[in-house]
């Protein structure tokens, strides 16, 4: 043991134990911070979704949440709160008006805080209490539609509320798109006396619940199977809502940065372990000559590389945990809310890397050293026998393992590897058949270009393998900088920064000119106006929805809720065809509604429409972008179905802030119309994107730092030999230019075959990622096959030339006698 | 008393495997070699001398026949046995010295010690480094020092685990005359003090008659014993 680490303290003087130590802190270390990072900053945007949602979970109901519930959330340490949901008249004197109610405890809101302000229309002032006993808060809207001002009181129901602040926004009501009525809030202890809750009253009952993540999921084991069909379980990112969708895009994003991190680690570490056999070989087989055994060695090296091991994964975790700070910290000016702290069991992932590539990598490598005979030292020319493909299946099989350990799936690692195999081919084919070419091309001396292609041939296999770890680094970062620049590209398309913020809602057709009209005048862009009619789908290929669900269980949202219908000609901004006739004589459906329902072209649904059932067969399926804000539907029909029911028309605006008074004001006239605001849900939206793309970018450097580092790990891995042949150069006489050119003409040819070769492995990366993991559209990317080659030739060369700089300076004679 | 026998080979022969087919390096040895005897093997390049230098030494194991180290048989052993049996009784010089290049003069002397976990590997290291003259070299590594300089470390190493038997692969072959001179001096020295048997490949005619015997191999057999 002691003699073990002697020999490996005095090892690391020589600088080879030194390289695979950096290599396996590096490996650490990359995976570490990023995958602390992205545990952060998922837990933020939890934190900032729950916000939205006013708690981590919540259960919303149709019929009055059991008090045992509350019982349990209270056994299990939760913060509780409730909220009753409910549309009744408010009475102000003579004036009423529909208003939508919530009733509040004094716990509520759990998580984030409403905006309250005494001015009409005012900004707000952030509060994390509801009302008093007593009190109400209403928004400017039903304020203005009320005629009433702070301290003035209302009638709800057979109580009286004093209105003691105008809402401008409680956390709860962005979660619900469709709560369009004028917002009001009141303390639940006084929704009693208000006597509006009567049997076959339509009100929602929200229970919410707050704290740690372990007790909320015992909580939902435990609620799970109580639930019945009117009551459902919720989380604050669900997906499919805007916001989810852009975090689980990001998320998949730094998940596919940590994976090539992973990918860049196993091959710095299986650079650093070969280039560590390689000047071990011999030194092994004297310490069998010397009488070391085959056992003795084992343990001898199982010490050492345990030592390492530990080494590595201790400053790999530290440097990890240094480097996802300083992200953050970077990041910090940009985030709304502090970033919650890492957590120390996400550290598990980085010493997972460092266990696997030492496994993977390491020990093979280690079967080599001592299978070594010790006649080699009598004979250097003796092969040394091994299993070349054992020991790159099983680098393999531990990088798959670590990519699937990663991003818990197979996708991502399965997408990666057949590139990797794909790219190991290619590589191959090319670079033999090219190198070879060069040869062919050039016999002699007297140029660096005839040595340096000469090089490139004769180092052959050496040169093949290079070629494959320059191109697999290209290669990486090109499809993290293709990844990034599409996803931040097509967010800032999906979210310009004039996205509507505002939908009307209850517009009669008498009132589209006047509206227009005012719209105009204000300059406020508007989206088109469409017709809403509502309706139910009552059965499905003459099948009753209460037959196919008879307990409501697994439900489709399609069947679940009254729907609202639409009619158009053709299709709008934010549809995209993706089967069957958009004008045949049928319905039109959302893509992911149907499949959630199961349902195809041909299938019938009938719909009771104000009490006529209406039997149509599905003719197109559409994709909608939900992010687009524009007012989108599950369901289209034919404009003959439709256009003899009375009709309420929906259009979205965008109102800038400096407009908006003014805006509320000449609404204001339209006391019928619905408006509801969902600029604060946009500006999160904008700003969980500003975040995340400026935490992409971040990610991204660091990245192709590392991919930098194991750059010119790999070009030292092979340095030696050309070193020697460039003094044995300048001792027969050779010119300075002479071997520079060589080497140049060498660098060069590598890099722009490696660059050419990882533009095209990207581009069909990112096809197969675009397509199955980012769900996007696929799309050509120019740029990266300009700076596939371009990287190639200025980084391999600069980092080539300037590690040789050493043999055009110092004399011939050092050089020589160093190897 | 009689003296003992330190290495015995009965009809040794030893083929590999090579692309044209199996090709046989030595065939049918036999010979024997005493306690204390210096022994030269000599011949043209390719008659088989390091091979059988080799198998002497237990560094590999031989296609057919037997090799005896002090009575022990190499082909009933397996490589950890052989290696045991190395360290008790064998010491290596090479032609091109081996010496590892991470560590200084006196810590390649100490390993063979250190494999045996010696606790005064270093003290015996320094007088051996200074038999040999080079007391003022301990601390450099290899690449600090001269041919001459790096075999003189290389013959302290291959005395530092009191060896019985010191195989020689071509001690002086990189080596000037003057720095061969040197070497050859010091290692007949330091055998007559050990009393250890000395085994030698080497060319050097000269060399070889300062050995007790000259065996002399031809295209893989013994013609001259």
């Amino acid at each position: 043991m002691r003699f073990a680490l002697r020999l490996l303290l005095r090892d690391l003087r020589s600088g080879d134990i030194l390289t695979l130590i950096i290599a396996l802190i590096i490996s650490v270390s990359t995976v570490t911070a990023i995958s602390l990072f992205i545990d952060r900053l998922q837990l933020s945007f939890e934190k900032e979704s729950a916000s939205l949602m006013a708690a981590d979970r919540m259960i919303r109901s149709d019929d009055e949440i059991p008090q045992h519930w509350q019982q349990k959330a209270r056994e299990l340490s939760l913060q509780h709160a409730e909220n009753i949901a409910f549309r009744t008249m408010v009475f102000a004197g003579e004036a009423l008006q529909l208003g939508q109610l919530s009733a509040v405890t004094d716990s509520y809101p759990l998580r984030g805080s409403f905006l309250v302000d005494t001015t009409l229309f005012g900004a707000g002032k952030t509060t994390v209490s509801p009302p008093q006993q007593g009190q109400i808060w209403v928004s400017s809207r039903l304020a203005s539609l009320l005629n009433i001002s702070i301290g003035e009181q209302v009638d709800v129901g057979e109580t009286k509320l004093t209105v003691s602040g105008f809402l401008v926004r409680d956390p709860g009501s962005t979660s619900s798109a469709f709560a369009v009525s004028p917002r009001a809030v009141m303390n639940l202890a006084d929704l009693a006396a208000t006597g509006v809750i009567i049997p076959g009253s339509r009100v929602r009952y929200s229970l919410l619940l707050a704290g740690s993540n372990e007790a909320l999921d015992a909580y939902q084991n435990w609620v799970t199977p109580q639930l019945n069909d009117g009551q459902r379980w919720r989380t604050p990112v669900q997906k499919g809502e805007r916001i989810g969708d852009t975090i689980h895009k990001a998320q998949s994003f730094l998940l596919l940065a940590g994976t090539l991190a992973v990918i860049l680690s196993g091959i710095a570490i299986a650079l650093a372990s070969s280039r560590f056999v390689k000047r071990h070989l011999m030194q092994v087989a004297v310490l069998k000559t010397l009488g070391a055994t085959p056992g003795g060695l084992v343990k001898l090296f199982s010490i050492q590389f345990l030592v390492l091991f530990v080494f590595g994964i201790v400053f790999g975790l530290a440097m990890g945990w240094l480097i996802q700070g300083l992200i953050s910290s970077l990041l910090s000016d940009l985030m709304s809310t502090a970033l919650p702290e890492p957590s120390i069991n996400r550290l598990w992932l980085g010493v997972a890397t460092g266990f696997v590539s030492m496994l993977a990598f390491c020990l093979p490598m280690m079967q080599r050293l001592i299978k070594i005979s010790p006649m080699s030292v009598l004979q250097p020319a003796l092969k040394l026998e091994q299993n070349t493909l054992l020991i790159y299946s099983l680098g393999f099989i531990g990088m798959y393992a670590l990519m699937c350990l990663y991003t818990e799936g197979f996708l991502l690692p399965s997408i990666m590897t057949l590139a990797i195999v794909g790219i190991g081919l290619t590589v191959s084919l090319v670079g033999f058949g090219v190198f070879r070419l060069g040869r062919s091309l050039t016999s002699g001396a007297t140029s660096g270009w005839q040595i340096g292609l000469a090089s490139l041939y004769r180092r052959l296999v050496p040169n093949l393998f290079q070629l494959l770890v320059f191109t697999l680094i290209i290669m990486l970062g090109l499809i993290l900088v293709g990844v990034k620049t599409s996803l931040i590209s097509d967010w800032q398309q999906q979210l310009p920064a004039n996205a509507p913020n505002h939908y009307l809602f209850n517009v009669q057709t008498h009132q589209i000119e006047a509206i227009n009209q005012l719209s105009n005048e204000l300059k406020v862009p508007r989206s088109d106006w469409y017709p809403m009619i509502r309706g139910r789908v009552v059965a499905v290929n003459d099948t009753p929805i209460q037959t196919l669900y008879p307990e409501g269980q697994g439900e489709p949202e399609l069947y679940e809720r009254e729907l609202n219908l639409t009619w158009s000609d053709s299709l709008s901004r934010g549809n995209k065809l993706v089967s069957g006739d958009f004008t045949a004589n049928g319905l039109s459906i959302e893509q992911t509604v149907a499949e959630e329902a199961g349902l195809n072209l041909g299938d019938e649904l009938a719909i009771n429409i104000g009490g006529n059932p209406v039997t149509l067969p599905i003719t197109s399926i559409r994709l909608v972008d939900w992010g687009s804000m524009q007012p989108n539907f599950y369901l289209i029909l034919p404009k003959a179905t439709l256009q003899d029911y009375t009709a309420n028309f929906v259009s979205s605006v965008f109102v800038s802030d400096a407009d908006a008074q003014a805006f509320y004001q000449k609404m204001a006239q339209f006391p019928t119309v619905s408006m509801l605001n969902v600029g604060e849900l946009l500006k999160q939206i904008q700003t969980v994107i500003s975040q995340l793309s400026q935490a992409i970018q971040l990610v991204l450097i660091c990245i192709l730092s590392a991919g930098a580092l194991v750059l010119l790990a790999s070009v030292r891995a092979t340095l030696e030999e050309r070193l020697e042949e460039g003094a044995l150069l300048r001792v027969l006489g050779a010119r300075k230019a002479l071997v520079q050119q060589s080497l140049f003409v060498e660098f060069g040819a590598l890099g722009l075959f490696s660059g050419l070769i990882a533009a095209a492995g990207a581009e069909a990366c990112l096809y197969g990622l675009q397509v199955f993991v980012f769900n996007a559209q696929a799309s050509w990317h120019p740029l990266l096959w300009g700076l596939g080659p371009l990287i190639g030739i200025v980084i391999i060369c600069a980092i080539g030339i300037s590690a040789s700089r050493t043999v055009l300076k110092v004399p011939p004679m050092h050089l020589l006698r160093e190897f | 008393m009689a003296v003992k026998t330190a290495i015995k080979v009965k009809n040794l022969t030893h083929t590999v495997t090579a692309n044209t087919g199996d090709l046989t390096i030595l065939k049918k040895i036999n010979m024997e070699i005493k306690e204390g005897e210096s022994v030269a093997i000599i011949g043209a390049s390719g008659s088989g001398k390091s091979t059988l230098l080799g198998l002497l030494a237990g560094l590999d194991i031989n296609t057919a026949g037997d090799i005896y180290l002090y009575d022990h048989a190499f082909s009933e052993m397996d490589e950890e046995q052989r290696a045991i049996l190395r360290g008790q009784y064998v010491g290596f010089i090479f032609q091109s010295f081996h010496l590892l290049p991470s560590l200084q003069a006196v810590e390649n002397v100490m390993l063979p010690a250190e494999l045996k976990g010696d606790k005064d590997a270093r003290q015996k290291a320094e007088a051996l480094l200074s038999k040999v003259g080079l007391s003022e070299r301990l601390t450099h590594y290899p690449n600090q020092l001269s041919g001459g300089e790096q075999q003189r470390v290389a013959i302290a190493r291959a005395f530092a685990s009191s060896p019985k038997i010191l195989f020689a692969d071509e001690p002086t072959g990189n080596l000037d005359e003057g720095n061969g001179k040197i070497i050859i001096d010091q290692l007949f020295d330091l055998n007559h003090t050990h009393g250890t048997t000395l085994v030698m490949v080497t060319h050097d005619n000269e060399l070889a008659q300062k050995c007790d015997r000259q065996l002399v191999m031809s295209a893989g057999q013994l013609v001259e014993n």
